[in-house]
């Protein structure tokens, strides 16, 4: 341990226990105790986009880039029409296929199980953006470097929540540790047995990104129509 | 589609692999192509080979000096490039090219010099202002050398071909890409665009042989045939259930975008097929610009078309190509460096065979 670690685990000591079991970002994957995942309860969304603007306010990324966004369908179903919400950000996969494809090593698993990426190594070539099957990684026109969620490890850290999951007002957004049995997300998980399901389970990446009353249809690319949205002026 | 979903709120994504990634394609793979097409005359002697093998070398020399540019430019952080060499990543195909591609384009520098060192010592004895540079450079005929650099370049080629082909296609969030008849598409077509362009440069800056010009179409129709059958194999497999074919038709089915995408392929492929097999004397240019934009074509529509199918959102996005360095500017860039690379080597060297002493004969074997 060097002088600099040395004070970090002092700082997290000193912090209390909820820093010290947030710590542990660090680029290999050793000495870590926790396995972060997050639980998205779609049946408690009202997509009032205070998430989207949470990440916004805390992460910075550049105007028309999201790491994270609520996406919006009108469903007409049997004489009625509803809305549904799914949440969407980067799921933080066992088997990330960012990973691997990424030529020069920017982007890792971290111990803690957060997809990371070091900007100061990458080149921003986007072959991550291409490999990740969720559309949750962008290039970073500001920064010339591919950007995504981080589950906001900045905050975990300091012993604090992703600003989504705090800023949520409904709690359709959990965080946790799936490797402490005795946490909010692992209790939902078990109690929701059945019920939870992923994004685009076929690509095999094994998410951790969870999803209690996920409707099948949009499990994977929607089949809807694209009326509302349109390309920035710039794409234009 | 389905009826009854309309997507409200959601987000686009902006296309990661510009313009320039289909220029970085279509340059390298018209260099490998054309560097290939140099070994029948240049490292294993074919007489009817000769002329159409030293425009190729043209070829390969300037795409493959201008590709690597091309694919720089593509980077979000270019000034970054060491970090391929500093963090070699074995998993990842893009990283195994960046050495690939080093080794490629040294090699073939190497080889070309080995060729044609003859021709520019002859240059050289005629005087004038380039005679200096053409004395450092030129040097007596080594057909051992030449050959073993062209076998050597040749390994380097086909991992070239190899990696472009396999960085795309091992992408399975990507539908269009994920086929794995990818990589073979990729490679007759860089074979047809660059035989294009060896007629396009045999016509222009070479010599303008009507027997070449002849081989050349000949091999060109061949090669869009061969192209043309991986297209049915791609739809055959499409419509028979096949992923991910089945899953681009079903995407893809209702785009207006991608029926005129079809019908441009059909297009682009048949037509120098037409010229090239029904009249092979005296269409050279016709035939092998045409061959070029199937090239050019082929990769458009993957590689930004590809990017254009959302990956989780409903419909498509639209690419509209920027005015920008990004865009046209960076397209006509990459053109004019082409140019500027193709007046350095013609005018450091005669290209019309006249001189013989080099490419002649090391070809000057029987076999044919």
């Amino acid at each position: 341990m060097d002088r600099r670690d040395f004070f970090k685990a002092v700082g997290r000591i000193a912090a209390g226990p909820p820093a010290a079991l947030a710590a542990g970002t660090a680029r290999a994957a050793t000495g870590s105790a926790h396995h972060w995942a997050m639980v998205v309860d779609i049946r408690q969304c009202i997509g009032c986009q205070a998430c989207t603007i949470a990440c916004i306010m805390e992460n910075r990324p550049p105007e028309n880039e999201f790491r994270t966004i609520v996406s919006t369908y009108e469903v007409a179903e049997g004489g009625r029409v509803d809305s549904y919400m799914l949440p969407r950000l980067c799921n933080h996969c066992d088997d990330p296929p960012c990973v691997p494809v990424c030529p020069v090593g920017a982007t890792f698993k971290a111990a803690d199980g957060e997809v990371l990426i070091d900007a100061d190594r990458c080149v921003g070539c986007g072959y991550c953006v291409q490999a990740c099957p969720y559309d949750a990684r962008f290039l970073n026109a500001e920064t010339g470097t591919a950007d995504k969620c981080t589950f906001c490890a900045h905050r975990l850290e300091a012993g604090l929540l992703p600003a989504c999951v705090e800023t949520c007002v409904g709690n359709a957004r959990v965080f946790g540790d799936l490797a402490d049995p005795h946490s909010e997300v692992s209790r939902m998980l078990a109690e929701h047995q059945g019920e939870v399901r992923v994004l685009k389970p076929e690509q095999n990446t094994h998410p951790n990104v969870f999803y209690i009353g996920l409707d099948p249809r949009f499990q994977g690319r929607v089949d809807g129509a694209p009326t509302l949205w349109r390309p920035t002026p710039e794409r234009a | 589609m389905s009826s009854n979903i309309t997507e409200i709120v959601n987000v686009t994504r902006d296309i990661a692999w510009e313009p320039w990634a289909v220029q970085y394609f279509f340059l390298i793979g018209l260099s490998y192509g054309a560097f290939a097409l140099t070994l029948p005359g240049i490292v294993f002697g074919s007489r009817k080979w000769a002329k159409a093998s030293r425009s190729a070398l043209l070829g390969a020399l300037i795409c493959g000096f201008s590709a690597p540019v091309a694919l720089l430019s593509d980077l979000h952080s270019p000034g970054r490039f060491i970090n391929f060499y500093l963090y070699p990543q074995p998993g990842s195909w893009m990283s195994w090219g960046s050495f690939f591609l080093v080794a490629y384009t040294g090699l073939l520098a190497l080889y070309a010099w080995a060729a044609l060192a003859p021709d520019l010592r002859t240059a050289a004895a005629e005087g004038g202002p380039l005679a200096l540079p053409r004395r450092l450079l030129g040097a007596g005929t080594r057909p051992g050398l030449v050959r073993a650099l062209g076998l050597l370049a040749l390994v380097a080629a086909a991992l070239v071909a190899l990696y472009t082909g396999m960085e795309t296609m091992l992408v399975r969030a990507r539908a269009v890409w994920n086929t794995p008849l990818l990589p073979f598409l990729f490679l007759a077509t860089a074979f047809a665009g660059a035989i294009g362009l060896t007629l396009l440069l045999e016509r222009f800056a070479c010599g303008n042989d009507r027997a070449t010009e002849v081989l050349l179409n000949r091999w060109l129709a061949g090669t869009l045939a061969v192209v043309g059958a991986l297209g049915v194999a791609w739809w055959v497999r499409g419509l028979g259930g096949a992923q991910p074919e089945a899953t681009v038709l079903a995407q893809t089915a209702g785009s207006a975008l991608w029926h005129a995408n079809v019908v441009w392929m059909l297009i682009a492929l048949a037509a120098p097929f037409a010229v090239a097999a029904v009249k092979p004397g005296g269409t050279g240019w016709l035939s092998g610009a045409l061959a070029l934009h199937a090239a050019w074509a082929l990769r458009w529509v993957v590689l930004i078309g590809g990017q254009d199918l959302p990956k989780t959102g409903a419909g498509m996005y639209h690419f509209v190509i920027a005015a920008g360095p990004e865009g046209w500017a960076g397209m006509i860039g990459t053109a004019g460096l082409w140019l500027l690379i193709l007046i350095v080597l013609t005018t450091l060297l005669p290209w019309s065979g006249a001189l013989g002493s080099g490419t002649a004969a090391v070809a000057g074997g029987s076999r044919s």
